[in-house]
């Protein structure tokens, strides 16, 4: 990635675009410190994590980021409802947030399906599980990497439709890279990248 | 959100989730713990129990632990030292030895008898005194009776309920003797032999200061207390008495205890590192395929430090479990297994559950699990958890000092490993030498391996460039699948490697080891000696032994002189200038001729004369026990006196006879000639079926009433018993370790499975068939296999040969078979076992997997 340099406000939907290879999972990655920058600076919430250790920032991811990937990434191991909970137990919150996290699996329609683990579920339960995880510690920023990419029509809609109404309710900021123009359409702004760097940038009048 | 919980009762939780929706897989990882401490528990309790059991029995042999024989009344110290020790809790009691003449009332001439006086009410400490007709011995033994060795009766020409006269009292003969624990230890050499109590030989009033009798002492030790300590005490006071413990019973057993001692031991510790072994592997296996959970744990905001918590806590529980199984299954097999033997083999009691080698076991399983965690969950620092974006994203190339850094905490933990595992093989090992021998073995063995490894597939990548392409796609695919990336072969030729080696080092030595025990209890060795047989009767004893039924071997004879050395290089020997053992030799000692080496002897240094020589200046052979403690050596020139003339001889070797022959009986061989004209008598020796001695006594005293027969028939059969236990225990020991290798082995194979799934998957998808993808994975595990079996096998021959040859000092020569076997064995048990463990994998529906990408 080369000479990027873009701010996204607080509550913003920013739609990452570009061809494969273009740079859109490593910008996400370097947005979350997944990766390292060789050089330049990433402020998250006004904070500077180019400088911190993994540990650092993994507190901060547990803290600030909500992640939704586009291969689920559910842990095979544990149910539907613990899948939801880890990420609080990682941040280290008591049993208050078994509520929240059936609440959320209501939310997204599964509330008969928390005992299951993901291979008794289908894709777009399983993306559904990710979103509640995603939201389960309120993070102020959500960054999705091609959240309906391994989903098909009908069922990438309604995780979308989700997606878009709890990052309604829970007010954070978004962060999606798509392929689909059609997912970018909601976006309040759609950046598209080319061969690492900003192709275009453009802000939807509200 | 705000209460915050401990952060070890989280992880602690996390771990038991994951742990119980993936029981199925888990099962794996347990199973290879519980072979692991299985292996440890059974082969360390059965061969500890198997210990102690011989080691009881050779108390047996001296019916004590310490015995002291001198030939004075203890003085005044010596007696206050021993009255310490039983305020310590060390008994003791006396036996009194000596010569005396017999005879029953009413035969005129009395017969030299040797008497032995004990305490019937301690004696003896160990093993039982049996009599014919049977009864309790120390109701017997009453002072006024007395019970005798066999073959008595007929010198003394009496019956039992005779009465004898022994130093002018009378004694009944109320049994024969059928057996007597400590007869190995008693004096040989004189004539018929008579137990009385202590309270008769009082009676007697033979033994006053000055008489010449024998005292010994036995010692029975508590087992809170070291022998080897309590002999070092009564060594500062006993300084002429001839102190000795269980274990020099008789060189057979003391021989015997050696070599299984550290055999089993060693055995012991090859359990250990198979057992590593295994877990190793099983942890190695399950961690890989918790990588991808991780790197989405990191991206969740889990901290390396809470990941590392997660993870040990769940191996530590496997761990556990694991290694509570594996002491359940040994301890079954140390339970279980003994009876078998006991019913087919005719052991002589069955050992019980050993409580310390359960506990060794299930430390060394946690410890072990703990240790090969680790290392890879440190490496979890350097998952970056981007993969989950691109799982084949290759990483930016590292600079050398990325690489060091990487390679830096997994260096040090291996080296942690290595170390670790020479603590416990120190530990464990009963031999601090064998401890040493065995670090550096494994340190070594590992070098070669991790080296032929990297040598083969560097090899292989190049000859497979090179490769014809007529060599077909199935062997070119399956050589590339060893060195593609994320392939373990490396790993697995280690691990196979290490297990074949240990595996097949216990099997060459084992066989190593029956050779030698065998040898030295070979079938013909005598088992009735004859004594004081005149040069006039010399040749008619030995025609009337070879037409004696039963016997078992060609009758030996060798001649005996009397003589006295003199001097040796020059000094004169001095009774007064001499310590302990060495003042035996101020007095005469018996000296023969051999034409040329005998049979069962060995030259340690120097040459033995050549058959036919006969020269003027007579060369001699000495002992090496005693050219040793008078100070003897090769070119030494001794002056003897003997009854007719002075002899100067010149030392031409040093010797060492199997100590079971008739040559042990003889420490100083001339040349022919030297002695001739000097009053000789022989000693005979011969084996017997132990039915057919008392004929053969009879025989020999009707024909030659001087002759003395001592009968060692009884004896050396249960020594000849206890050699065939310690054949049979080091025989299915071995094949314990050996089985329990082959099923870690199998089990190292089979952790590669997870991994293959994918790789199933992939070529069936591209429209592979099952045949194809078979036949694949065959070439790639024969490669492994092999080249595993051929390293292991050849470093176990380096190995056994150490082992044999400065550990267990046995004779041994290079043994092919076991190495052949290894090389065949190891390649038919990878391509085996990698099947069993990927057959579920081939039948895998494509669309379950790739569904889940």
């Amino acid at each position: 990635m080369r000479g990027i340099d873009i701010a996204i406000p607080k509550g913003q939907f920013a739609a990452i675009m570009g061809p494969s290879g273009s740079g859109k999972s490593t910008l996400l990655g370097l947005l979350a410190g997944l990766d390292n920058a060789t050089s330049g600076q990433i402020l998250l919430d006004g904070v500077d994590i180019t400088g911190l250790t993994e540990d650092q920032m993994a507190e901060v991811r547990g803290r600030k980021i909500g992640f939704v990937f586009q291969s689920f990434q559910l842990i095979p191991t544990l149910t539907a409802e613990e899948n939801v909970l880890l990420p609080a137990e990682l941040a280290g919150t008591g049993p208050e947030t078994v509520g929240r996290a059936r609440e959320l699996l209501t939310r997204v329609g599964l509330a008969d399906r928390m005992d299951h683990y993901p291979v008794q579920l289908s894709g777009g339960e399983q993306q559904r599980v990710a979103l509640a995880r995603a939201f389960i510690t309120k993070p102020p920023i959500l960054l999705a990497d091609e959240p309906t990419g391994n989903l098909d029509g009908r069922t990438g809609q309604q995780v979308l439709e989700l997606l878009l109404e709890l990052n309604r309710l829970e007010g954070a900021t978004l962060v999606m890279v798509t392929h689909d123009a059609a997912l970018a359409g909601h976006a309040d702004r759609v950046i598209t990248l080319r061969d690492g760097l900003i192709a275009s940038d453009v802000l939807k009048a509200a | 959100m705000t209460r915050k919980t401990s952060p070890t009762r989280t992880a602690a939780r996390i771990a038991w989730r994951e742990t119980r929706a993936s029981s199925g897989r888990f099962i794996f990882v347990i199973l290879a713990v519980a072979a692991g401490v299985g292996a440890l528990t059974g082969v360390r309790g059965f061969s500890r129990a198997f210990h102690t059991l011989l080691t009881r029995d050779a108390r047996g042999f001296m019916a004590a632990d310490l015995t002291i024989r001198t030939f004075q009344l203890p003085s005044p110290p010596q007696t206050e030292l021993m009255e310490r020790l039983a305020g310590r809790g060390i008994r003791r009691t006396q036996i009194t030895e000596t010569l005396t003449m017999a005879a029953p009332t009413g035969e005129s001439t009395p017969v030299l008898i040797s008497v032995k006086a004990v305490d019937p009410d301690v004696y003896p400490f160990y093993g039982e005194v049996k009599l014919n007709p049977p009864q309790n011995f120390k109701a017997a033994l009453q002072p006024d009776a007395v019970v005798v060795a066999d073959g008595v009766l007929l010198r003394l020409n009496a019956k039992l309920g005779d009465t004898v006269r022994i130093g002018g009292q009378s004694f009944r003969i109320v049994a024969e003797i059928t057996n007597e624990p400590d007869r190995m230890t008693g004096s040989l050499n004189v004539g018929p032999r008579v137990m009385m109590s202590r309270a008769g030989l009082e009676r007697t009033g033979l033994i006053v200061p000055g008489s010449r009798a024998a005292e010994r002492f036995l010692f029975k030790v508590p087992p809170a207390i070291p022998i080897l300590q309590v002999r070092n005490e009564l060594k500062t006071v006993f300084k002429e008495g001839l102190i000795a413990d269980y274990t020099e019973a008789h060189p057979l057993i003391e021989q015997g205890l050696r070599q299984s001692t550290t055999f089993l031991s060693l055995v012991s510790l090859v359990a250990l590192v198979i057992g590593a072994l295994g877990v190793a592997t099983a942890i190695q296996a399950h961690l890989q395929q918790k990588m991808d959970s991780i790197a989405v744990m990191k991206c969740l905001g889990a901290k390396s430090s809470q990941i590392l918590r997660i993870y040990i806590l769940q191996t530590l529980g496997l761990g556990l479990v694991g290694s509570t199984l594996g002491i359940a299954v040994g301890s079954a097999v140390q339970l279980v297994f003994p009876v078998f033997l006991e019913k087919y083999f005719h052991l002589t009691s069955v050992p019980r559950f050993d409580p310390l080698s359960a506990f060794q076991g299930l430390l060394v399983g946690v410890l072990t699990v703990l240790l090969f965690t680790i290392p890879p969950l440190v490496g979890i620092r350097y998952i970056r958890p981007a993969v989950i974006f691109r799982r084949e994203m290759a990483g930016p190339p590292q600079t050398l000092r990325e690489r060091f850094q990487k390679a830096l905490a997994p260096g040090i933990a291996s080296i942690a490993i290595l170390f670790f595992v020479g603590l416990l093989a120190a530990w464990l090992s009963d031999n601090a030498r064998t401890g040493q021998y065995f670090a550096v073995g494994i340190a070594v063995a590992m070098l070669l391996l991790a080296g032929v490894a990297w040598i083969l597939l560097r090899g292989l990548r190049f000859v497979s460039r090179h490769l014809p392409r007529a060599a077909g796609p199935v062997i070119r695919q399956g050589i590339a699948n060893l060195y593609r990336p994320g392939n373990h072969a490396g790993a697995a030729v280690m691990a196979l490697g290490v297990g074949v080696m240990f595996t097949v080092t216990v099997w060459i030595v084992q066989r190593g080891l029956l050779k030698d025990i065998i040898q030295t209890a070979p079938p013909g060795m005598p088992n009735v000696y004859l004594l004081d047989i005149t040069a006039a009767n010399k040749d008619d004893v030995y025609n009337l032994l070879k037409r004696q039924q039963g016997l078992e071997g060609d009758p030996e004879m060798l001649a005996a002189v009397s003589a006295q050395m003199q001097s040796i290089d020059g000094v004169v020997v001095q009774r007064d200038k001499l310590q302990g053992m060495a003042r035996r030799f101020s007095r005469t000692v018996t000296v023969s001729t051999a034409p040329e080496k005998p049979r069962f002897t060995a030259v340690l240094s120097g040459e033995w004369w050549p058959a036919g020589t006969h020269p003027a200046e007579p060369l001699i052979s000495v002992s090496e026990s005693v050219a040793k403690v008078m100070n003897i050596h090769v070119g030494s020139v001794i002056v003897w006196t003997t009854p007719l003339r002075t002899i100067t001889s010149k030392v031409v070797s040093l010797h060492k006879s199997e100590s079971v022959r008739l040559t042990a009986r003889v420490e100083f061989f001339f040349t022919p000639g030297a002695l001739d004209g000097l009053p000789a008598i022989y000693y005979g020796g011969v084996r017997a079926k132990p039915a057919a001695v008392p004929q053969l006594q009879k025989a020999l005293y009707t024909s030659f009433p001087t002759v003395t027969v001592v009968n060692m028939a009884e004896v050396l059969d249960t020594i000849q018993g206890i050699v065939d236990q310690i054949s049979v225990v080091v025989r299915f020991i071995s094949f314990f370790s050996i089985l329990a290798g082959a099923v870690i082995l199998a089990s190292s194979v089979a952790g590669t499975r997870f991994r293959r799934i994918r790789e199933v998957i992939i070529l069936k998808t591209l429209g592979a068939t099952r045949a194809r993808i078979a036949r694949i994975f065959s070439v790639e595990f024969l490669v492994i296999g092999t080249v595993a079996g051929l390293m292991g096998g050849l470093l176990a021959g380096g190995f056994a040969w150490l082992v044999l040859n400065k550990l267990l000092r046995a004779e041994a020569s290079p043994d092919y078979l076991p190495m052949a076997v290894s090389v065949a064995g190891t390649a038919l048990l990878a391509i085996g076992t990698g099947w069993a463990a990927s057959y579920r994998t081939l039948g895998q529906k494509p669309l379950e997997i790739l569904r889940d990408e």
